[in-house]
């Protein structure tokens, strides 16, 4: 079996990629992407631990179906927020939408 | 080479590709596609770690679920768009890039220095030990991300409807 090491190096490259989409890119349908793509780099952790991780027990797989869970909820709200948004100010780019901004 | 082996490396490539291709291609619709492709190949990670139980769960959800949510969401908004004009400044990008690329790089050294032992043979959860464990300790914030749920729904059709005159 593949050494548990390798997993979470694949998470943590996967974690940064969408970190870095999440800092420069401009599409907000694009952001939400790389946030589930971040969440997803956690899930990776989450099952490599709870599959062959030093003290491998059932707990990491539930929790996995937890963040499942709130990621989903979350795209849902996200993209409502998105669809009004574009309703009211005409665009999604993220830089145009500086209302809130000091 | 075992056969897990060659798999993990198969699933790691597929799924590095499409997280880059998500950042790379022009076209959103073709971003969405390379994000399915990702969680696929995801879903073939978790069958591989011996949690078949979430690679299914993964496969309805991502690939089923919030793929078409992305895709609806995409064509209500602003598709035709390749790009805004003016990207951001190559400054910020930069920078974005190094405190990146740093925290990867303090990550990989934390994990590929640390000792963990990990077993040969993996753990397989089966569904019901899952159910076991989801409606006996955890049957508190199993009922509360059911709230969340509703709440999310609720609120997903209050905002997106449009504004009564």
């Amino acid at each position: 079996m593949v050494s548990i090491q390798f997993f979470l190096a694949l998470a943590a490259i996967l974690f940064c990629i969408g970190l870095y989409g999440v800092l420069t890119r401009r599409h907000l349908v694009v952001v939400l992407i790389c946030i589930e793509l971040m969440l997803n780099a956690v899930n990776i952790n989450l099952v490599a631990f709870s599959s062959i991780g030093p003290f491998a027990n059932i707990t990491g797989q539930v929790f996995t179906l937890f963040v499942i869970t709130v990621a989903a909820a979350e795209a849902a709200v996200g993209l409502a927020i998105l669809i009004a948004l574009y309703r009211n100010r005409a665009s999604i780019d993220a830089i145009k939408q500086d209302l809130l901004r000091w | 080479m075992s056969p897990q082996t060659v798999f993990f490396i198969i699933f790691s490539v597929v799924i590095l590709v499409c997280a880059v291709l998500v950042l790379a291609l022009n076209r959103i619709s073709h971003r969405l596609v390379a994000m399915a492709f990702c969680f696929f190949a995801i879903a073939g990670m978790y069958f591989l770690l011996g949690a078949e139980f979430i690679g299914i769960i993964q496969i309805m959800v991502y690939v089923g679920a919030i793929s078409i949510l992305f895709i609806f969401g995409m064509m209500l908004t602003d598709h035709r768009a390749v790009g805004f004009g003016p990207e951001r400044s190559q400054l910020h990008k930069v920078f974005s890039f190094l405190g990146v690329s740093t925290l990867l790089g303090m990550m990989l050294y934390g994990i590929l220095t640390a000792d963990l032992a990990s077993s040969s043979e993996p753990f397989v959860g089966s569904v019901e030990a899952i159910g076991l464990e989801l409606y006996g300790n955890y049957v508190i914030a199993f009922q509360g991300v059911a709230v969340l749920l509703l709440a999310a729904l609720v609120g997903a059709i209050v905002i997106a409807r449009k504004e009564a005159e």
